[in-house]
């Protein structure tokens, strides 16, 4: 047998018709379409848990108009959610792969919901992340999958991943929002969350992975741990398998009708991340095997190449000491810089950006390059806060009126605090002086922090004139770094509407298929809401795992 | 509020156990996740643990304080959470097992029990990375018992969460430091 123009002799170990290589939501997905499209499929994961970084995540899928939109009083349109997406993606993707994902992901939905455990609720509330941009909206695209009951699991209990920030408070998207999980942290029911976690219930990525993963099981796919993907297997220009590494062991599976990447991003391989983004990311926020698997697989085919320098930037904040399967945590800040009484400023200590918009578009102020200076200007960042915010809301694990840890730098005047952290004193001392004034008034003249409804969401509707603006005015002064993060990395290899990998020249890799954070995402640069990570993986896993078992489930 | 007690036992005699317990610096390196401590005092002590409570790992340092040093049978100490909140208690017992006394066997456990106890043992082995030390091989006829009793409670408004974290972890670290000075006493003593 001849792969990829080398003669090689070998047995194979495995032989099926769809292999798909990671088991996060894109993966688990795809081998569900699969294998109820006839297929014989078999999944592979590098880690030893599954779930990948949709595991990890808040588990929310963006679907523009799901017909769970209604419920929630919000009506929808594809025009609309066509004329949003393409905005944000700001003509830095396909046209005809935005139009494929409006129209298939309804139906991916539909499908899984009437052939899985999972079940979805939109949120109401939950807004896009331009709401205000021509065809967003305030609400109802983003699907919660509620909890999860890790039991029914059985023997892969253990096994599914499980987020090291949102993983033991098992409360789900619409509980957290209508408990007020960042504007009132001491009121959340910890007796519940307790006995939650000791009965195995789990919340966000993780039930949704939870749902994907009970349904894969009770098709006969058990995902193969700890089976890493080294080479792939081509033969007359197809794909037709895969060298793998199981343990200390090379073993060979042989998928007749194809191979699905569906490994992830590559935020964790800094020569890869240093190579192609546009940005700077030294604090990703997802598993640490995402190390670009799934793209190297694709460039060693030939794969043309789309959204390489994009990822789905989030800013980081870590707590010394913690780590997360042995790296350290780096903890995706959604919300403490949208309360009141913080701010983020740069070494000047100005303020550059509206600290309360989403956290994708956050960053790119991040990146700004000072050409005179030949430096980042606004690296590194720090988030300044002030003791009515430690007083009112959590900053990461410490609750309100906790004593913050010693190695949080903090000072009794802007002044000392500005010399403890490296930050231009007189710029920090005007800065504050001029937020505290918007911060009175309620307008933010400057960045327009808290017009947003979108900064709302984040903020505490109890403050008062805005619920996003707060003076920094009681002493003691705290400081925290910010760090450039990502949740994910999004660019990798260009598809058609089937998912199949595309050349250079436009024609198909046969037998390679990419869904989730190994393919070119579709939304270029843009994030149109909570959950278009998965929402766009999971709908192309399940058009990828459709096409390659060959024949369509509705 | 989380409590645990594991008993297990050695061929050597209560005498050797204490001349082992009784300097901390002996045993701290067996105590799950230890990274360092710093003795201030007889009585006082700081620790710094890596603690892998429910899906992370986290340093913990915690004060100890001895409460009760009666070799070579008991100590009895409090903890106390320098940068969590958290505190607890715990127990080391020896005892001589009399010659052709019964072995001295765990509180016998039900079938559902012990499979629960498989469960927390695979679970801290999967989520935490490394399996908890068995029950040493005992050379001949046993001679001493240990215990080991903890206690951790979590404070705080979060402490009831926390708390139901903690619990699972609870038993493997009292099983991983109890028969860690025990493998070692087994190992080392002629």
């Amino acid at each position: 047998m001849a792969w990829f123009g080398k003669k090689k002799e070998a047995k194979p170990d495995f032989e099926v018709d769809v292999l798909v290589i990671g088991s996060g939501g894109a993966g688990l997905t795809a081998a569900i379409a699969a294998h109820d499209a006839g297929a014989k499929v078999m999944v592979i994961e590098k880690a030893e848990r599954v779930g990948g970084t949709t595991a990890v995540s808040g588990g929310v899928l963006w679907i523009p108009n799901n017909h769970h939109m209604a419920e929630a009083g919000v009506a929808d349109s594809r025009a609309e959610a066509l004329q949003y997406v393409l905005r944000l993606a700001d003509g830095r993707s396909s046209q005809a792969l935005v139009e494929t994902f409006l129209d298939q992901a309804p139906r991916m939905l539909r499908y899984l919901e009437g052939h899985t455990p999972l079940k979805f609720k939109a949120l109401g509330r939950y807004p896009d992340y331009h709401p205000e941009f021509e065809g967003g909206k305030p609400g109802g695209r983003s699907l919660d999958p509620g909890l999860f009951d890790t039991n029914t699991l059985g023997p892969w209990k253990p096994r599914l991943r499980r987020s090291p920030v949102f993983g033991a408070t098992a409360m789900s998207v619409t509980e957290a929002t209508d408990w007020g999980v960042f504007s009132k942290p001491l009121q959340l029911p910890f007796e519940l969350l307790g006995k939650r976690y000791a009965q195995g219930l789990v919340c966000y990525g993780a039930a949704l992975v939870g749902g994907l993963l009970r349904a894969a099981l009770d098709r006969g796919v058990e995902p193969q741990l700890r089976v890493a993907a080294r080479e792939l297997l081509v033969e007359d220009g197809r794909v037709v398998g895969l060298r793998a590494q199981s343990g200390d062991k090379d073993i060979v599976i042989l998928a007749k009708r194809g191979v699905i990447l569906a490994s992830g991003g590559f935020e964790w391989n800094s020569a890869l991340a240093a190579q192609f983004l546009g940005g700077v990311l030294t604090h990703p926020n997802s598993p640490p095997g995402n190390e670009g698997d799934g793209l190297k697989l694709a460039m060693s085919v030939g794969a043309d190449l789309g959204n390489m320098s994009e990822a789905w930037w989030c800013p980081s904040l870590c707590i010394p000491g913690e780590e997360y399967e042995g790296r350290p945590l780096h903890r995706g800040d959604f919300a403490t810089r949208s309360l009141p009484h913080t701010i983020i400023v740069n070494r000047a200590g100005r303020r550059f950006v509206n600290e309360a918009q989403n956290y994708n578009d956050l960053m790119k102020p991040f990146f700004a390059f000072d050409p005179m200076r030949y430096e980042r200007a606004n690296l590194p960042a720090w988030l300044v806060f002030d003791q009515q915010y430690a007083d009112k809301y959590a900053l990461m694990t410490f609750m309100p009126g906790q004593p913050l840890p010693e190695w949080i730098p903090r000072a009794d005047s802007l002044d000392a605090l500005a010399g403890k952290i490296g930050v231009e004193a007189a710029g920090l001392s005007a800065t504050v002086k001029r937020f505290n004034g918007f911060a009175a008034r309620g307008i933010d003249e400057d960045f327009q922090r808290g017009e947003s409804v979108y900064d709302h969401f984040y903020g505490d509707p109890a403050n008062q004139p805005s619920p996003n603006l707060g003076a920094l005015e009681k002493g003691p002064f705290y400081a925290l770094e910010v760090h450039p993060g990502a949740i994910g990395t999004k660019g990798g290899a260009r598809t058609n509407g089937q998912a199949q990998v595309l050349r250079p020249g436009g024609e198909v890799v046969e037998g390679l298929y990419a869904a989730g954070n190994v393919m070119a995402g579709i939304t270029g640069p843009g994030y149109p809401g909570a959950g278009a990570t998965i929402g766009t993986a999971m709908t192309f896993g399940f058009l990828a795992g459709e096409h390659a078992a060959g024949r369509s489930l509705t | 509020m989380p409590e645990v007690e594991y008993q297990t036992t050695m061929s050597v005699p209560p005498g050797k156990v204490w001349d082992f317990v009784k300097d901390m610096n002996n045993w701290a390196p067996f105590l799950t996740g230890y990274q360092k401590h710093e003795v201030l005092s007889e009585a006082d002590s700081i620790w710094t643990l890596k603690g892998d409570v429910g899906i992370l790992s986290r340093q913990v340092q915690l004060k100890a304080h001895v409460t009760e040093w009666n070799g070579p049978e008991r100590v009895s100490f409090t903890l106390t959470g320098l940068n969590e909140q958290v505190d607890g208690d715990g127990t080391l017992v020896m005892a001589p097992i009399a010659e052709g006394a019964p072995p001295v066997m765990p509180a016998k456990l039900d079938l559902f029990a012990r499979f629960v106890r498989f469960l927390v043992r695979l679970m801290f082995r999967v989520v935490h990375g490394r399996s908890v030390e068995k029950a040493p091989v005992v050379k001949g006829p046993p001679q001493s018992s240990l215990s080991f009793r903890l206690r951790m409670d979590a404070l705080g408004p979060t402490g009831p969460l926390v708390n139901a974290m903690l619990g699972p972890a609870l038993l493997p670290a009292a099983e991983d430091l109890a028969n860690k000075i025990a493998a070692h006493l087994e190992r080392t003593q002629p």
